[in-house]
């Protein structure tokens, strides 16, 4: 009990003492200069509703990447979720005609499998002891093969249901606000319990975690399942997004996620960062896209921008890091 | 006797790789007659062969304990690369020296940033692939002509030496070359080491860094070479040529009984994986399998072949002295017995 109780506090002064860290605080300034670039070449897009629109080009890869940082934050990585979004993503749209009246079954159904194949991940991971780059990279295009096994060309519709929540406003703010911040709002939550506490604690030192008493195994399990959980929320909502499946998109997603993770400022080790911070680092490659399309140059420029700023931050920050270690020596 | 079995045991991953793959092989021989014929054995080894050049690179990356994401986006850049030098007027012969040249220079940046920024190998390789593959955009955008492949290229990939493809001759050196460095070189026990265990290494007065530079730098010219060559068998050069061999080069290593955390490993073995995933791919379609099926067989094999060399002979051992089990543990058995 006491061991817990060293190891809650020592999780929440770590956040406090995060919350201010430089670290953070480089992300959110590129996050409110790339807002600040992308409104003053299009002064239109300062009201609720351009927002509102351009976060529901953001929020597919926000989830992805939030499935993406709860593996790295027990220490692994997770090479399917972009075979996760897509089963999800072809499941939402593929049945709506024979599903009848019954659509919100089909959602679901698309939860349930996102539950399983995180299930799967973990249960490779945890119980046959594979490393999770392996495990993922077989079950990644295991994933791939379902999803065009359920949806083998671009194309069904998902249910109306899931549009009209996709499009719809929550006292008159656009729901892709309201989402994006149940999200975050989630996330605080669920960082506060003890869960929270035990994922950075299994993540930063697994054998010291085991001797304070947590269930590494379970704790590491949740956290594939939970990657499954939002991975699959992900490929809903874009199916509602977009108004079409494609069964196809996935593979993207395992190089940008892990973008957007490192972006952010959570650590591939483990144990350090958040949801928090993947959410600028996807919001910061959203923009990035987005002003590279105001002003109308071509795509290469946004995929070296995006490439660019990766590099230089993680460069920045291990420099950073290489001098600290050296002062302290 | 005993020294046999001690070489199959040292190389008990290896070996089942082997035996995955001539079991493959062997039901498409019994399905249908035409897959062991000559012709279509020499596709095979075609298709191997690029499986095999991107992944000859990515095996002494492993090895060394890192991983090379940028793979697919050098294969696209040497195809893209070598036909823009050419329209150019540059000789077939110098231009894929050229390219070559470039990949392995971008290998050095990738092994830079990995060794001396201390930047995390996934992130690294990934932020380079991204700047090739923003190259290659703007390339494309620029050019007005078509993406004609020089002559050389297209014989290197589809002519003939003897009874064998010239790329799968050149493959066989290649990997003769590969597997002496890595078993019977200083550089070759230096990656391992690197891998093993970086600290003890370093302790030992390794210059690990310098080795890992040399195994990215391999990395990058071997997947510039590869695509130079893909894009030969393919005649034409597109963006995202490389793109299944993100997959497969990892895939292969690691089928062919390396371990991602580095330290262990042989290049034969991959060139076991590189054969078992093209057998297989050749295979699915004649189960009127679709590019689906292929796809969820394909990781359940990459599963099923990691779990078997890591706990193949326990496995085996369980089974007892079954008719099926694989000649070489069987000589494991009787040497036991001798």
């Amino acid at each position: 009990m006491s061991a817990t109780a060293t190891t809650r506090r020592r999780g929440l002064a770590l956040g406090l003492r995060r919350r201010w860290s430089p670290g953070n605080l480089v992300t959110a300034g590129i996050l409110v200069t790339l807002a600040i670039v992308d409104v003053s070449i299009q002064p239109a897009l300062a009201n609720l509703v351009q927002i509102g629109l351009l976060l529901q080009t953001a929020l597919p890869l926000v989830l992805v990447a939030v499935a993406q940082t709860l593996v790295v934050l027990v220490g692994g990585i997770d090479l399917s979720v972009g075979g996760m979004f897509v089963v999800a993503n072809a499941i939402t749209v593929v049945w709506v005609g024979g599903a009848g009246g019954a659509h919100q079954a089909l959602l679901l159904v698309a939860l349930a499998a996102g539950l399983a194949m995180g299930l799967l991940n973990g249960m490779l991971v945890v119980g046959l002891r594979f490393e999770p780059f392996i495990a993922t990279l077989g079950t990644w295009t295991i994933f791939n093969g379902i999803a065009l096994t359920i949806l083998p060309t671009d194309g069904g519709t998902p249910p109306p249901m899931l549009t009209t929540l996709v499009n719809g406003t929550f006292a008159g703010i656009p729901s892709s606000i309201v989402i994006l911040a149940v999200i975050f709002g989630v996330w605080r939550g669920l960082r506060a319990t003890r869960f929270g506490v035990r994922l950075y604690a299994v993540g930063a030192d697994d054998e010291r975690a085991r001797l304070n008493g947590t269930p590494v195994r379970r704790v590491r399990l949740a956290a594939y399942v939970l990657a499954g959980l939002c991975a699959a929320i992900g490929g809903i909502y874009a199916a509602g997004a977009t108004q079409s499946g494609t069964p196809t998109a996935g593979d993207a997603y395992i190089l940008t996620t892990v973008a957007a993770v490192v972006i952010g400022g959570t650590s591939l080790r483990g144990g350090e960062g958040g949801v928090g911070l993947t959410i600028m680092g996807a919001l910061a490659l959203t923009l990035i896209s987005d002003i590279v399309q105001a002003v109308n140059f071509a795509v290469w420029v946004s995929v070296a921008a995006s490439a660019g700023l990766l590099l230089v931050l993680v460069a920045a920050r291990s420099l950073l890091e290489i001098r600290l270690q050296r002062r302290r020596a | 006797m005993t020294r046999a079995g001690a070489w199959v045991r040292e190389r008990q991953a290896t070996v089942s790789a082997y035996a995955l793959c001539a079991v493959l092989f062997a039901i498409g021989a019994l399905h249908s007659s035409g897959f062991a014929a000559a012709s279509n054995i020499r596709q095979l080894l075609v298709f191997a062969s690029f499986v095999g050049f991107a992944a000859l690179g990515q095996t002494l990356v492993i090895l060394a304990g890192g991983l090379d994401l940028s793979v697919p986006w050098l294969m696209a850049f040497g195809g893209i690369e070598l036909s823009r030098l050419s329209v150019s007027g540059v000789p077939a012969v110098p231009a894929i020296v050229i390219v070559v040249a470039i990949g392995l220079a971008i290998g050095v940046v990738n092994g830079i940033g990995v060794t001396w920024l201390r930047v995390a190998p996934i992130v690294m390789t990934l932020a380079i692939g991204g700047l090739i593959q923003s190259y290659l955009l703007a390339v494309g955008q620029l050019k007005s002509t078509g993406d004609q492949v020089p002559a050389a290229a297209v014989d290197l990939a589809s002519n003939r030496l003897g009874p064998a493809p010239v790329i799968a001759v050149v493959w066989l050196l290649c990997a003769v070359l590969t597997g002496v460095v890595i078993s019977r070189t200083a550089f070759g026990r230096r990656v391992i080491a690197a891998g093993a265990n970086d600290v003890v290494a370093t302790l030992s007065g390794m210059r690990v860094a310098r080795v890992r530079v040399a195994t990215y730098a391999i990395s990058g010219a071997a997947a510039t070479f590869g695509g130079v060559v893909l894009s030969g068998y393919v005649g034409t050069t597109y963006l995202d040529i490389g793109a299944p061999y993100l997959f497969t080069s990892i895939a292969a290593v690691i089928v062919g009984g390396a371990s991602i955390l580095g330290g262990r490993g042989t290049y034969w073995g991959t060139v076991a994986g590189a054969l078992t995933l093209t057998v297989l791919s050749a295979l699915l379609p004649l189960f009127k399998l679709s590019t689906a099926g292929l796809e969820i067989v394909y990781g359940i094999v990459i599963l099923v072949g990691v779990w078997l060399s890591s706990n193949g002979r326990t496995a085996l051992a369980g089974l007892g002295r079954g008719s099926l089990r694989p000649p070489s543990t069987q000589e494991v058995g009787s040497d036991a017995t001798d």
